[in-house]
């Protein structure tokens, strides 16, 4: 994953003489202490109050979490949704990048249907959330369309279902893969793609054999990122949930916010971090042998 | 007889207001080394591009072996490309960039890899196979792309200025390696270069082209001694160019000498007129510009002049001869003397015979 992520080693700079070194360090001296205070430091608090329970070391809180089956269902629901979603993402956005990066050429098209893309992003989770609330209630405008054009008899039900709030998921985390898959592609050089045709590749077999290898290491990041997005999405799934579906953040944040254990609910932080890392590792680790790089 | 390899019959293509081909026609056949040479701009790689598939023309027939390929996409078409920056597969060893061509074509996997390592052989690089691209050396992945073409067995190779990202040692070593290659293989190649020595080293036919027409196909020979137009003589080698008219009568009034130079002789380019008062310009190379002990040496048409600039260029000296308003080129082998310096006053002189006619006046 990291050799598929840091790109080709050749770009990366022999290591520095000593005076750089020391003449680098006042500039790295802000981006260090950023991320020890906003990264490094909470990480530790929620690790150490997750080993805490009842003023004593100990992992308590663990085995809470670890021992009823009900955590485990919820882990279950919650990464089957961060699957689907990366699963209907992936579908959805790499065609859509491919368009915009092979097949629109006018420069000033591509440039709005991006910020098309993005606009939402400037939007609240939210405010989004709730638009989908209405878009897919029992009156709303995606049952009454389906009735309407005659694919549906009645109104389905999307709230308070995964798919719906799958839905709302892809529809939040869509730009990320765009942007991740959408970069890879343009750094893939159009005329590997026509010596492939030129040595006897269909279109189809040139995307396979030459394309599609090439930006697999975007692809992975994209899927990464949006994976432990969707994992790790609370607001979204709190507002489709309708009540009926539970994921793992909203565990966590029960804990936090409503019973104030800090303790169980840096476990459940913690449980929640480490499957997650655990899952990513694994799919680094198949992207990579797939991606053939040397 | 049968058709030829390669037959483009009047190839036209656009991209928005630019008028890339205007109606290029060539036939290329069995075998043939064959430049297409020219400046940025001239066409040449258009019609490559469009030869191999990767352009549609706007008008125009391409036929590979008597069949029209116009309408075919590339990768139907019978024949293989070397690019300009080679355009090797990053995430493939070179042993895979090689087998990926018969891959494509239906050769099961161990036969694919043995008739890679075949080719990678014929270019020297056998030691190479597991490497990948990014591994090597330019001069290194020029090879491997030579490789990776010629492996299928093509026809007909196509090669987009393949030399122009070397160095010029390599590149020199390449150009007789690449001949070498063509000869054994028995493959036709096109080859795109904007190098005139280039071309002339290597092609069996030069085609030079300028602003999307062909000016001139010939070998090497043909287009320096005697070029069709004055485009060709001014980009093919260096030239001097004598403003002239034709008198009308057989004879060629120059700006230089007294006398009259028969026109059109044996070696102007064909299809000039011959009325009086057209405009001609002689074009005369360098080496044929001598410098002379005496005005009146026998067979000669001579002009005072004055040295401006003694060049020496390893092994062969340049004199800059000030005619008149005219700076002439003199070029000959050897150090420059030591009775030759600025100022020196020269008598300047060529045979006739060495004159070589284009229509139209020098270019300012």
């Amino acid at each position: 994953m990291t050799a598929a992520l840091t790109g080709d080693p050749a770009t990366v700079p022999a290591a520095a003489p000593p005076t750089a070194l020391r003449r680098a360090l006042p500039l790295l001296a802000a981006p260090v202490a950023f991320f020890v205070a906003f990264f490094a430091v909470p990480m530790v608090v929620v690790l150490s109050s997750s080993l805490m329970a009842g003023g004593a070391p100990s992992l308590a809180n663990y085995a809470r979490v670890l021992l009823d089956q009900y955590h485990w269902d919820v882990l279950a629901v919650t990464f089957r949704i961060a699957a689907l979603t990366t699963l209907a993402v992936t579908l959805l956005g790499y065609p859509l990048a491919y368009y915009l990066v092979r097949v629109v050429s006018s420069n000033a098209l591509r440039r709005s249907c991006v910020i098309l893309l993005l606009l939402p992003l400037f939007t609240s989770n939210i405010v989004r959330s709730f638009g989908w609330m209405i878009l897919l209630g029992r009156n709303g405008l995606v049952n009454d369309t389906l009735v309407g054009i005659g694919l549906l008899d009645r109104p389905v039900r999307f709230l308070g279902t995964e798919t719906g709030i799958v839905i709302g998921l892809v529809y939040i985390l869509l730009p990320f893969i765009v942007l991740a898959v959408g970069n890879a592609l343009a750094t893939v050089d159009p005329t590997l793609e026509e010596a492939s045709a030129d040595l006897g590749s269909s279109p189809f077999t040139t995307f396979w054999t030459v394309t599609f290898p090439l930006c697999l290491p975007g692809l992975i990041a994209g899927v990464i990122m949006v994976f432990t997005l969707a994992a790790s999405a609370y607001v979204t799934p709190a507002l489709l949930s309708g009540g009926k579906i539970t994921v793992f953040p909203m565990l966590i944040f029960q804990q936090y916010s409503t019973v104030f254990d800090v303790h169980y609910g840096g476990a459940l932080s913690i449980t929640l971090l480490v499957v997650t890392l655990v899952l990513v590792a694994l799919a680094g680790r198949i992207g990579n042998g797939g991606g053939n790089r040397s | 007889m049968p058709p030829a390899l390669l037959s483009i019959r009047d190839l036209g293509k656009h991209f928005g207001g630019f008028h890339a081909l205007k109606g290029v026609s060539l036939e290329v056949e069995h075998g043939e080394f064959i430049a297409l040479l020219g400046p940025s701009g001239c066409g040449k790689t258009t019609l490559l591009r469009c030869i191999a598939g990767f352009l549609t023309p706007d008008s125009g027939d391409i036929r590979i072996g008597g069949d029209s390929v116009t309408r075919l996409p590339p990768h139907r078409r019978p024949l293989n490309t070397v690019f300009q920056n080679y355009a090797l597969f990053p995430h493939m060893s070179v042993l895979d960039n090689i087998a990926y061509g018969p891959r494509r074509h239906g050769v099961p996997r161990g036969e694919a890899a043995e008739r890679a390592a075949q080719a990678l052989q014929l270019v020297g690089l056998e030691a190479l196979g597991a490497r990948y691209p990014r591994e090597l050396s330019g001069g290194q992945q020029q090879r491997v792309a030579l490789a990776r073409a010629v492996v299928n067995r093509p026809k007909l190779l196509l090669l987009d200025e393949p030399l122009s990202a070397l160095d010029m040692k390599l590149r020199k070593r390449m150009q007789i390696e690449l001949k070498h290659l063509q000869e054994k293989l028995g493959i036709a190649f096109v080859f795109v270069t904007h190098d005139q020595e280039e071309a002339m080293s290597m092609a069996d036919r030069i085609v030079v082209m300028n602003r999307g027409l062909i000016e001139q196909v010939g070998s090497g020979t043909a287009v320096y001694a005697t070029p069709a137009t004055r485009f060709v003589a001014e980009f093919i080698g260096e030239a001097n160019f004598l403003p002239g008219a034709a008198d009308g009568d057989g004879g060629l009034r120059l700006a230089f000498g007294t006398a009259a130079v028969p026109h059109p002789g044996p070696g102007a380019s064909t299809g000039i007129g011959t009325g009086a008062g057209q405009s001609r310009t002689g074009v005369l190379r360098p080496e044929h510009l001598e410098l002379l002990d005496r005005a009146d040496a026998p067979g000669f048409l001579t002009e005072r002049g004055i040295v401006e600039d003694v060049i020496n260029t390893g092994g062969q000296t340049l004199v800059m001869v000030r005619v008149g308003d005219a700076l002439l080129a003199s070029r000959r082998l050897g150090m420059p003397g030591a009775g030759l310096g600025r100022g020196t006053q020269v008598v300047v002189g060529f045979r006739p015979e060495h004159l070589h006619v284009v229509a139209g006046e020098p270019a300012p």
